[in-house]
């Protein structure tokens, strides 16, 4: 359990830092108010709001937060206790370097899941009050999978810090993955497309277009809570990921598998690192 | 049971030698001074000690446990106070010490480390607002965290006055006493030579010397030899430069006077001997190995002990 200790220490350390919690507090008067827009305004939820509604309509919110505030929060992680000396302190005591890693990601997931679950409790709690209306079931199962993303991409951000012993190149990997996962991802599959159709455009979409446009993590987030939430989904009109598409993976659970996918690859990428590098 | 061993360890960065095939051995209840110039290769010898970097040849054990493949092993039973660290500037001196223990699974208040080490009226301040002299007690204090079977110090006393360095000599003494094994570093002799056992001496990476303190002030006090060739063998020479302050005993052996000498006094000799008429062709001196050794780590051995030679040489010559 040497890993818990390093999570505890890393919590502490973290959670006092000054623009996570300005980061935090935009978020949760965001969640707030876009609750009450939700609930209030007809023109929003299309005049018959539910929870399952409001679910998505959050989730979109959550997905930038996330990434924006895990970049802040992690790209430093390792690279920057190496950089300082820090992890001279650390590691003089008895913590393998997984454990130093696992206990990282523990420990700042716990940070990020403060204002998580300070702005979507309150924001949910807020919309089962308003709205009065259909089941908290969609309620739970967005919280709980919005916990799994947030692991999810701080393990992203440490494993890419583990990368590196200087911060500058931390710094360069975390902004470099955010740009091309979180603001090109949209753009990314049209030009994939483009290019293995020899530099034209095709008159009809292949197979795994769909799946390649599921691959950034708060894209896979969200169809991953599509097929969690099949039948909200459908009842709010949400776009199903792969419909139409006859495949094995054109379907929404790929994003759970995508998810985890990005859960365990990059730190494990990170760890072999990590555990050949001289301190 | 040695506490720590090392065999032929060698580790390179690139092109650069850090270390050249150091063999060291520490033994179990020993205090051993690690001495060496900065630069020498002993925070990197600590290093691999910690599994903080890897030996490019040759092997490390510490406390019967490999230093690479058992390292968790080998930390769990070692406090350790690192070179260039760093602490956690949000976290508070009792943060900081309360990791230590639980991380070792020890059962000392925080506060009792706090207090040993002199710092407890600062135990709920950040750690980034301490002066240096207080940042080293509170590692020091994590250190110490668990009752270690080793300690392993790395330039201890950097940042403390001289009031802290006593400090400091005192709970290493205190950490002996209790059975631990002390292994410490440092570019300083007087700071080891108050509490070490033994003393081993590592230079441009290698080890050159490992001996009692005992036995390194001897070799201080050892007289350097001169060996003055005269043109033509004269036994009168010999009372000459017995007169002169500093030389113990002269003998003639063909042409060559070989004088037992401090190192002070041997340009005086040289000069009585030219002055009574006596014409030199050759000289030779030679310092006592370990008195070059300190020579050099305290910073100016290459410029004194042999340039001696030349000097005595060109004020022949005028």
């Amino acid at each position: 359990m040497s890993w818990a200790a390093v999570a505890r220490k890393d919590f502490h350390d973290a959670v006092q830092s000054r623009t996570i919690w300005a980061l935090s507090g935009f978020f949760i008067l965001l969640a707030i108010g876009l609750t009450y827009a939700y609930a209030e305004v007809p023109l929003l939820s299309g005049g018959q709001g539910t929870i399952g509604g409001l679910v998505f309509f959050l989730a979109g919110i959550v997905g930038t937060f996330v990434a924006v505030t895990t970049v802040v929060l992690c790209y430093r992680s390792i690279a920057g206790e190496a950089e300082l000396g820090s992890m001279k302190l650390l590691l003089s005591l008895p913590h393998s370097r997984s454990d130093v890693l696992l206990g990282k990601v523990v420990g700042r997931t716990g940070v990020l899941a403060l204002p998580l679950s300070i702005g979507l409790g309150i924001g949910l709690a807020m919309g089962i009050l308003l709205i009065g209306r259909g089941s908290v079931q969609p309620a739970i199962v967005f919280l709980l999978w919005t916990f799994v993303f947030a692991l999810a991409y701080v393990s992203i951000i440490v494993g890419l810090s583990a990368l590196t012993g200087s911060t500058t190149r931390a710094a360069a990997l975390s902004i470099g993955f955010f740009l091309l996962f979180e603001f090109l991802w949209d753009a990314v599959p049209f030009v994939v497309l483009f290019v293995v159709s020899g530099f034209s455009f095709p008159t009809s979409q292949p197979d795994w277009y769909p799946l390649l446009g599921q691959l950034s993590p708060s894209d896979a987030y969200v169809s991953g809570l599509t097929a969690l939430l099949p039948d909200v989904a459908r009842g709010t009109g949400q776009p199903i990921p792969g419909s139409g598409v006859d495949a094995f993976y054109a379907d929404p659970a790929a994003g759970i598998v995508i998810l985890f996918a990005w859960l365990c690859i990059p730190l494990a990428i990170g760890y072999t690192a990590f555990s050949r590098a001289d301190l | 049971m040695a506490a720590i061993q090392l065999d032929g360890v060698t580790k390179r960065y690139g092109s650069i030698t850090a270390l050249q095939n150091v063999d060291l051995t520490v033994e179990s209840g020993e205090i051993f001074g690690f001495l060496g110039p900065n630069g020498a290769g002993k925070s990197t010898t600590i290093d691999i000690l910690l599994d903080f970097v890897r030996p490019t040849t040759g092997s490390a054990t510490v406390l019967g446990h490999d230093a690479q493949a058992e390292s968790v092993t080998v930390r769990s039973k070692t406090g350790v106070l690192p070179d260039g660290y760093h602490v956690y500037d949000r976290l508070t001196g009792r943060q900081h010490v309360e990791f230590a223990v639980n991380s070792k699974d020890g059962d000392e208040r925080p506060i009792e480390l706090l207090e040993r080490v002199g710092i407890a009226d600062a135990a709920d301040r950040r750690a980034g607002d301490y002066s240096k002299g207080m940042t080293q007690r509170l590692v020091l204090a994590m250190a110490l965290a668990g009752a270690p079977e080793l300690l392993i110090l790395d330039e201890p006393s950097t940042g403390l006055d001289p009031n802290g360095a006593r400090e400091m000599r005192d709970i290493i003494r205190e950490e002996a006493d209790r059975g631990a094994t002390i292994f410490f570093s440092s570019h300083i002799l007087e700071q080891v030579e108050a509490v070490c056992d033994r003393v081993g001496i590592l230079n441009d990476g290698q080890v050159v010397a490992v001996d009692t303190i005992g036995g390194l002030r001897t070799a201080l006090k050892t007289d350097s030899r001169l060996d003055v060739t005269l043109e033509s063998p004269d036994d009168g020479a010999i009372d000459v430069v017995e007169a002169v302050d500093g030389v113990s005993t002269a003998v003639r052996e063909g042409a060559v006077i070989s004088i037992a000498v401090t190192r002070e006094a041997k340009v005086d000799a040289v000069r009585a001997i030219d002055e009574a008429g006596y014409s030199i062709v050759d000289l030779t001196t030679e310092e006592s190995s370990l008195e070059e050794l300190f020579a050099a780590f305290t910073g100016d051995g290459e410029e004194t002990s042999q340039p001696d030679t030349q000097i005595a040489a060109s004020e022949v010559a005028e």
